[in-house]
């Protein structure tokens, strides 16, 4: 099973999702909600990713630990103060407050790391490309040509090397021109090509009507539900914003809202929210496992 | 009455209600909004160039050589097997000056947001497309109507301070608004402190590209256009 559940639905119902996730996790700074997002995405950042998943999580450790411990060098407000640097006061407000924009800034790497396995390419010129058909179309191109041109490139190394100009453990200055005149080449030769193709494009009336995209995703629905489903938690979820339930600050002084009582439904819709994917995948495991006993 | 074109619109629309709005309503959320209103304001900058493309109807020829010219920016990675030595600020400077201020803006902002989908997309990917995209927009304005000679010590010393000062910077602001705590001074000079030795290394790759490249490359696109008789109106330079 390589198939992620969450992907197969409508990549506007993805997009929905990844914005919402990315957005709150911005903006809300309370402890509690910034635990579950940093939970909710390291668990399907790795569903995704598998065992290589480990390796970025392990690179963003590092970054978590600088970015927390050089906020209270740059303020220096807050009551308790730990200890003096150069004079100036290090706080542990100041350093509570550094753990909390760290992990604004893993979360939403995390989320981002997600992003780019769901949403593909094709699926962004499916959303966006009546809207702007150009760029999607120029999008399309250039996804097709880097493959077309690293392919290139290697077949013009290869001619080089086949007269004896490869740049095989040759210096830096040989490197860089041989690499120069690659590029050279490989400009000049799918430039040529690319009066062709326009040319053969207009012939056959590129631009002579309003033009339409080939998408194979539609709205089902079931994607409607899951839409539903979304905004609804997201609409939940902005109400308990407004109404204060997830305020936070921590200098100069702290006073985080308590995640108790009422309190407790708008974490509750939350933690849903971020846990839909995740949910939806192993879920989905769970039927392919089941199905494939019963062969 | 003369009907007002829909870009010109867009850019009015944008400029006068959009981003004012975004600014205002900025002000009231709570937390570290203000890196969403600062990548919002850059999505909303991005939106006339793209309808001003969009409105000029681009033609078949013009579209491939776009898509062309951003997939060699991003392959001149490969290309070149020198690390730290990348030819993309260069490739997008040089098509600017090629091709004209728009379709040097487009080329740079294609280039950042296709290389993303091959690198990974980020929070800065508004941010990248934004001072690529202004890079190459610079290039074309200033080397326009032989506003400045197109020789290679010209183009490496452009080069050089573009990717410094302009697109260097620029890129940097995507990270100082997520990663800093408060946005204060002192903040914001270590970081772009921090920053300087990787725009510096970026600058001098430019030159060194500028310097061998700038002329073939140049030659290269100019016949292209001489040869298929590609954007006739402009005068030629």
């Amino acid at each position: 099973m390589r198939q992620d559940a969450f992907s197969n639905y409508h990549p506007a119902v993805n997009f929905l999702f990844f914005v919402g996730a990315i957005v709150s996790c911005v903006m809300i700074q309370h402890p509690a909600y910034l635990l579950a997002g940093v939970i909710a995405s390291g668990i399907y950042y790795l569903l995704l990713n598998g065992r290589s998943g480990w390796k970025t999580i392990g690179a963003l450790v590092p970054l978590f630990l600088f970015l927390t411990v050089i906020n209270p060098l740059f303020n220096t407000s807050g009551v308790t103060v730990l200890f003096r640097v150069f004079g100036r006061p290090y706080t542990l407000e100041a350093l509570l407050y550094g753990v909390c924009v760290a992990s604004i800034f893993v979360v939403m790497m995390l989320w981002m790391g997600c992003y780019n396995k769901v949403l593909t390419g094709d699926k962004f010129t499916c959303l966006f490309g009546n809207l702007i058909p150009s760029v999607s179309l120029l999008l399309v191109m250039v996804f097709r040509m880097v493959p077309n041109l690293i392919r290139k490139t290697g077949q013009i190394g290869g001619a080089r090397r086949a007269i004896g100009k490869g740049a095989g453990g040759a210096s830096l200055k040989q490197k860089l021109t041989a690499g120069v005149t690659i590029l050279g080449t490989l400009t000049a030769w799918t430039l040529e090509g690319s009066v062709m193709t326009g040319d053969s494009m207009r012939a056959r009336g590129y631009g002579t009507a309003k033009r339409r995209s080939f998408t194979v995703y539609r709205m089902t629905a079931a994607d409607w539900g899951m839409l539903t489903v979304l905004l609804g938690l997201l609409g939940t979820v902005v109400g308990f914003a407004i109404g204060g339930s997830m305020t936070a600050t921590f200098v100069p002084q702290r006073s985080i809202a308590p995640v108790s009582g009422i309190n407790l439904l708008g974490f509750a819709a939350y933690c849903i929210y971020l846990l839909i994917p995740t949910v939806l995948h192993i879920q989905e495991a769970i039927w392919w496992n089941i199905s494939r006993y019963r062969i | 009455m003369k009907k007002i074109k829909k870009s010109t619109l867009a850019m009015l629309v944008t400029c006068l209600v959009l981003i004012p709005l975004t600014l205002y309503l900025g002000t009231f959320l709570s937390g570290r909004s203000y890196y969403i209103t600062a990548t919002l304001f850059i999505i909303e900058l991005l939106i006339p160039f793209l309808m001003a493309f969009e409105g000029r109807k681009p033609q078949a020829r013009e579209l491939v050589l776009i898509a062309i010219m951003c997939a060699i920016a991003i392959v001149g990675r490969v290309a070149i097997p020198i690390p730290h030595v990348k030819a993309t600020f260069a490739i997008i400077f040089i098509s600017g000056i090629a091709f004209g201020p728009e379709t040097g803006f487009m080329i740079g902002a294609v280039t950042a947001f296709a290389s993303n989908f091959f690198y990974g997309q980020g929070a800065f990917t508004p941010w990248q497309m934004m001072a690529y995209g202004a890079g190459g927009m610079l290039a074309g304005f200033l080397f326009k109507k032989k506003r400045l000679p197109r020789n290679p010590p010209v183009m490496a010393i452009f080069g050089f301070f573009a990717v410094l000062l302009w697109v260097g910077p620029l890129l940097d602001c995507s990270g100082l608004f997520l990663m800093a705590p408060t946005v204060s001074f002192s903040w914001i000079v270590s970081y772009f402190a921090a920053g300087f030795p990787i725009n510096l290394s970026q600058a001098i790759s430019t030159v060194v590209i500028m310097l061998v490249f700038g002329k073939p490359l140049l030659d290269i696109l100019d016949r292209i256009r001489r040869k298929y008789g590609m954007q006739e109106n402009e005068p030629e330079v």
